[in-house]
């Protein structure tokens, strides 16, 4: 197997090189990290489980059917495994956004598919819905909605000019923001109360059917978008240079902002929104990992798991017995801890 | 100026001090403690919450009210009557334009500007404050009282107090089984002990599970229903349809509570027990008769009226 040396090209550190072996490394390293916490999201909760519990329950006859136990895998296990595929996606999501669109502001959501996904949920509960089917189907039919009116750009535009993507999908967000809020305004207690609930994301009530659904989807996204890592690498040149080295620039970008767009309304379906994570935990990464996509798309995509099963726990632990929404705890996390690592060590896209 | 004219003048004024004065009045101190002149015999009165339509015309004052809120579905008179905005945004105009001579609001709800804006115009404005069942009975006497109504106030507040009693009576005694009252599928949803609901509960014969919450309508994870096991769980209807049921049978699968398993999961008519109503006594007994079912027959279950909103 050849060995490439890539200089990572906004960086002006020493080269650092990408080997397959390093990419294998990391990868294993950060699902090692997942690993841990979601075993100690597991013993955390309102419930005060010990680990004796736990044990008991895993092997008692009652099969996980006794209380620990329903707590355990019925409760707590789906919740956390779907705070782990949402967050890989979000932060996944946000890696290729703002490599595609060289912005460092570029979060999965800037292009409207999230509100267009909320304003499907919105309609949903309106509707009276049911939260297991109707609302992430309502939901997923408004992120197609919005991918429509962006494909609607045409093909030209949309593989071009990343500035005219970024407006449309300001627009989008204005356009269904303002239809959200029209409906919270003229809608009834009890489901104004379920719409906010969405729209700051919550995981409870997480059923394995849905991360049927979800996980495989995610990881064969995840794959697709890995596949373009060497294209975003060079895409960060500049478009004029990349379409020079071989990329062919605006097959890249259609096909990663669509499979983006799908990922991210699939888990917003189910997880509602929850923000923060694919705006921090990129940056985050580059700052760990460097700007080279094949280590920074596995690496970005754990990570962004690893923090919103520790931002859960932390939602549903921190003001025991009540619950607070995820996408509180995600700003109130994410916010200064990014400020200060801004501060001691500055952003990557500030060194070229 | 000349004596004849002075006297003019003066005689212009009296009458027209006498003819821009209101109706006769009288200071009452309403339930937030401010003074409000009311008319003796208020005959235009216009209610801000639907929780005060149902007192005012449970005072017997059903003719006298011209104006109600969108929400105030009980008694089917009610519902007939001009709207003038919801609870939560009140149509100013809509109420001037009735010429109302009282305005009936609630403390919690209704907003201090258009209090202001009403009291400018002319319009008395009595605000009430309920906070629990036994606020509730004050506040039936008391708006009685302001209402030009003593009589009725008082006989109907020593009704409902004895129908409170009669409660209290059939369920002494008895252990109060963990009540878990659910006012919110997603997220689940329940109630503190700085509610009225808790207040109904609790002369219910029950106790509130989730008294202890520090916030008054807590987010509340399954885990913490399913660690403590309440013995009833008690579904608050909040809005129209089947959604309803199906809520009821989501509890199911959690076979582990000891209410799944007696199958002691209830649906209550939300507005039975979120308003401050004299209602509430109805929502009471009703919770007591499923707290504490009577020897004769299985615990009933409450007839869902399904109403389209949660207001109180």
């Amino acid at each position: 197997m050849e060995v490439e040396e890539i200089e990572t090209i906004q960086s002006t550190e020493k080269a650092r090189i990408t080997t397959p072996g390093r990419v294998i490394m990391v990868t294993t390293g950060m699902c090692a990290l997942l690993g841990a916490v979601m075993a100690g999201a597991m013993v955390m909760g309102t419930a005060d489980l010990s680990l004796a519990d736990i044990l008991g329950s895993l092997t008692n006859h009652s099969g996980g059917a006794d209380s620990a136990g329903l707590i355990l895998f019925r409760i707590r296990l789906p919740r956390i495994l779907l705070a782990a595929v949402a967050g890989f996606s979000l932060s996944l999501g946000g890696v290729v956004f703002q490599a595609i669109l060289r912005n460092p502001l570029a979060d999965p959501f800037i292009l409207g598919v999230s509100s267009g996904a909320a304003f499907g949920a919105v309609i949903g509960i309106i509707l009276g819905l049911g939260f297991s089917l109707g609302i992430p189907l309502a939901a997923f039919a408004g992120t197609l909605l919005t991918l429509g009116i962006l494909m609607a750009l045409g093909r030209r535009r949309m593989g071009t000019e990343s500035a005219t993507i970024l407006l449309t999908g300001v627009i989008i967000n204005a356009f269904f923001t303002a239809l959200i809020m029209f409906f919270i305004t003229t809608t009834t207690d009890s489901r104004l109360h379920s719409m906010l609930f969405w729209l700051y994301g919550d995981l409870a009530q997480t059923r394995y059917a849905h991360l049927a659904v979800c996980a495989p989807l995610v990881a064969v996204g995840g794959a697709v978008l890995f596949a373009f890592s060497r294209d975003l690498n060079l895409l960060t040149a500049g478009e004029e240079a990349s379409r020079q080295l071989g990329v062919n620039v605006e097959r890249t970008k259609i096909v990663c902002l669509v499979t983006v767009s799908l990922l991210v309304g699939l888990v917003v379906a189910f997880s509602g929104l929850i923000g923060f994570v694919g705006l921090i935990v990129p940056h985050l990464a580059r700052m760990t990992f460097g700007a080279d996509h094949r280590i920074l798309i596995p690496a970005g995509a754990l990570g962004g798991a690893v923090f919103l099963v520790a931002a859960d726990t932390l939602a549903r632990t921190v003001i025991s017995p009540s619950e607070l929404p995820v996408g509180v705890i995600t700003a109130f996390l994410g916010a200064p801890f990014f400020l200060y690592l801004l501060k001691t060590r500055g952003s990557r896209w500030t060194r070229s | 100026m000349n004596r004849p004219r002075a006297v003019c003048m003066g005689i212009l004024v009296v009458i027209s001090f006498l003819l821009s004065g209101p109706a006769a009045a009288r200071i009452v101190v309403d339930e937030a403690g401010r003074r409000v002149a009311v008319p003796d015999e208020p005959q235009r009165i216009v209610s801000l919450a639907p929780s005060v339509t149902e007192i005012l015309f449970a005072l017997g004052l059903g003719e006298r009210v011209v104006g109600v809120t969108e929400f105030s579905n009980h008694p089917a008179e009610a519902a007939s009557k001009p709207k003038v905005g919801s609870f939560v945004r009140l149509n100013a105009e809509r109420i001037l334009d009735l010429k109302p001579d009282l305005a009936v609001g609630t403390v919690d709800g209704n907003r201090l500007d258009l209090v202001r804006l009403l009291e400018d115009a002319g319009v008395a404005v009595y605000a009430v404050n309920p906070q629990s069942v036994d606020g509730m009975i004050r506040t039936v006497a008391g708006l009685g009282a302001a209402c030009g109504v003593p009589a009725r106030g008082d006989a109907l507040s020593r009704d409902l107090r004895s129908r409170l009693s009669r409660v209290a009576e059939r369920t002494r005694g008895s252990k109060r089984p963990r009540v878990f009252l659910q006012i919110n599928t997603r997220p689940i949803m329940s109630v503190n002990r700085n509610t009225l609901h808790h207040d109904v509960i609790r002369l219910a014969g029950g106790e509130n599970l989730t008294a202890d919450h520090a916030i008054p309508y807590p987010r509340v994870s399954l885990e913490e229903i399913l660690n403590r096991g309440p013995d009833v769980i008690l579904i608050s209807s909040m809005e129209r349809g089947g959604a309803f049921e199906a809520a009821r049978q989501a509890w199911f699968q959690w076979n582990t509570i000891p209410a799944v398993r007696t199958g002691r999961v209830h649906l209550i008519d939300s507005d039975l027990i979120d308003r401050a109503s004299p209602r509430v006594i109805q929502g009471l007994e009703a919770m007591a008769d499923l707290l504490h079912p009577r020897q004769e027959g299985p615990g009933e279950r409450l007839n869902v009226e399904v109403r389209g909103d949660g207001e109180r």
